[in-house]
């Protein structure tokens, strides 16, 4: 179970993420919605703390996450494998190695630097790939993949990793409409099959309908919203993306005039 | 001065003319101290160039003096000089480049102090290494090799750190969320970026090291420019003449054959 307790992240005078706490459980799938600059790229990462956070705490079935160093928190960031807007694949280097970089942090040094892979890495690296329909690229370097085929292979990079975790952050953002289905589909398998939970931000209320179990919803760094898609009304949807809290209070209201 | 203002006051054009007479006449009397300094003379001038003609006269027909196979050679020394000395010059700039990119070591006054420190070395050219490294090993190949490599370091040093400076940090990061050390995440992130990049500029320095190699040559540091030196000293302008198409040619071949590599590695 991860546990977010009173999570807060500044950027100078930004508040990024403000006083998060939430609870997310294994099997579920939660979007995170709202509009642009609401924090929910940030929140993300500061699980894995790509980011720093500035308050707060975060435990993974009571493992105080913040408290760990170097090779644990190394660790962690493998159990909780994160896809990224815009894959973060390494272009130049073939499809099967991108994929093996999700055991490379458990395999010793020196022939992980000459990029030498037992074989049963490399068989898994081809099933993973294989349930993914990736499998015909293998050899290919990644950099000259479509949207759509880069995205599934960092999926077989972070199904890799053998994570408890799953950190979507825009992960059909910049891809089309079909695409975009296609990778939600695999991803949604892909976990629902491991019963590893997944925490994914999305920019489009449809897909976050469709494909999640349960909806966070963000607005200047608060969570507004939780429960099952369901639960979303047309008002709760229109509270979520004008940016209006309920029980706003006037100095907020005038920043957003500014901001506006 | 503008049209509108030379309209309005005509006064200005007339100091705009004293003044450009002024400093013609300041210009004269500076090339003529100059030439007095210098002790150049007409007479010296002629005899100068009477002597560059005969020269040329005895270029012709070039001539390998019966020594073909010894400057092919100290040709071939000169190439594998160049080589060694991009090699070590790279196997020294790269940690060197490394430590000195802003995003490897986050420390903006180490950062300062190293890129100008680098910046001093750069300043000193390979002909000023060559004399002291020669007076240090001896005649040969091997002082050669060292100021080609000293020369190299700090420029490779510094644009090693550039391209470092200016890789896609997304890759980097997509390693780094895998869990991975530092190490591999330069060895996989950062390292596939980059390698074409230093590549590329590793077979530029060493164009250009094999173009030098042959001035080092001529202070004693081995290869064609000592066969060079040797053949000008005994007035054998036909063998220099040979020499100097050989080497031509040699050094076209070598920017050929790298700039298509480069072109392969892109």
């Amino acid at each position: 179970m991860l546990e977010l307790t009173a999570l807060t992240k500044t950027f100078g005078e930004t508040v990024a993420v403000n006083n998060v706490s939430l609870r997310i459980d294994r099997g579920e799938i939660v979007g995170v919605i709202g509009r642009s600059g609401s924090g929910k790229s940030t929140l993300l990462r500061l699980i894995n703390r790509l980011t720093p956070a500035t308050s707060g705490t975060v435990s993974w079935d009571g493992l105080p996450i913040y408290d760990l160093k170097g090779r644990d928190l190394r660790r962690w960031r493998r159990r909780c494998a994160m896809i990224f807007q815009q894959f973060n694949l390494a272009p130049r280097l073939d499809v099967i190695t991108n994929v093996l970089i999700g055991v490379v942090a458990e395999r010793p040094l020196a022939t992980s630097l000459v990029k030498h892979f037992p074989a049963t890495d490399r068989a898994r690296a081809i099933r993973e790939l294989e349930a993914l329909d990736m499998v015909h690229a293998a050899l290919q370097r990644a950099g000259t993949l479509s949207g759509g085929q880069q995205q599934r292979v960092a999926i077989a990079r972070a199904l890799m990793q053998d994570p408890e975790l799953i950190l979507a952050d825009e992960p059909v953002a910049s891809l089309d409409p079909m695409n975009a289905e296609a990778v939600m589909e695999a991803l949604k398998t892909a976990t629902r099959e491991r019963g590893i939970p997944v925490l994914v931000s999305l920019h489009s209320l449809e897909i976050a309908r469709r494909h999640c179990s349960r909806i966070v919803a963000m607005s200047k760094g608060r969570i507004i919203f939780d429960g099952c898609p369901s639960g979303l009304s047309h008002e709760e949807v229109e509270r979520i993306y004008s940016g209006r809290l309920a029980g706003v209070t006037i100095a907020s209201h005038n920043d957003l005039e500014v901001a506006a | 001065m503008s049209v509108m203002s030379a309209q309005t006051r005509p006064v200005t054009r007339n100091w705009g003319l004293v003044r450009g007479i002024l400093w013609t006449a300041l210009g004269l009397a500076a090339v003529v101290a100059m030439i007095m300094d210098l002790g150049l003379s007409p007479k010296g001038m002629a005899a100068g160039f009477g002597k560059l003609g005969q020269f040329l006269a005895a270029m012709v027909p070039p001539s390998d003096g019966g020594d073909f196979s010894r400057i092919l050679a100290a040709l071939i020394e000169t190439l594998a000089m160049a080589l060694a000395g991009t090699c070590l010059g790279v196997l020294a700039a790269i940690p060197l480049g490394i430590i000195g990119a802003k995003n490897v070591v986050r420390n903006p006054v180490f950062h300062f102090i190293y890129r100008r420190g680098l910046d001093i070395f750069r300043g000193v050219p390979a002909l000023v290494w060559a004399l002291i490294f020669v007076a240090a090993f001896g005649l040969g190949p091997f002082g050669g090799v060292l100021a080609l490599a000293a020369a190299d370091i700090p420029s490779l040093s510094k644009l090693f750190a550039e391209a470092l400076e200016n890789g896609d940090p997304g890759p980097v990061e997509g390693v780094r969320a895998a869990g991975v050390s530092p190490l591999l995440e330069l060895r996989f992130g950062l390292a596939p970026q980059m390698a074409p990049i230093m590549a590329s500029q590793c077979l530029y320095f060493l164009e250009s090291n094999f173009r030098n190699a042959a001035v080092l040559g001529i202070v004693g540091a081995g290869g064609i420019g000592f066969e060079l030196e040797e053949r000008i000293r005994v007035f054998a302008f036909d063998q220099v003449a040979f020499i100097i198409l050989l080497y031509i040619v040699a050094v076209s071949l070598l920017d050929t054959a790298s700039a298509w590599l480069r072109r392969t590695l892109r």
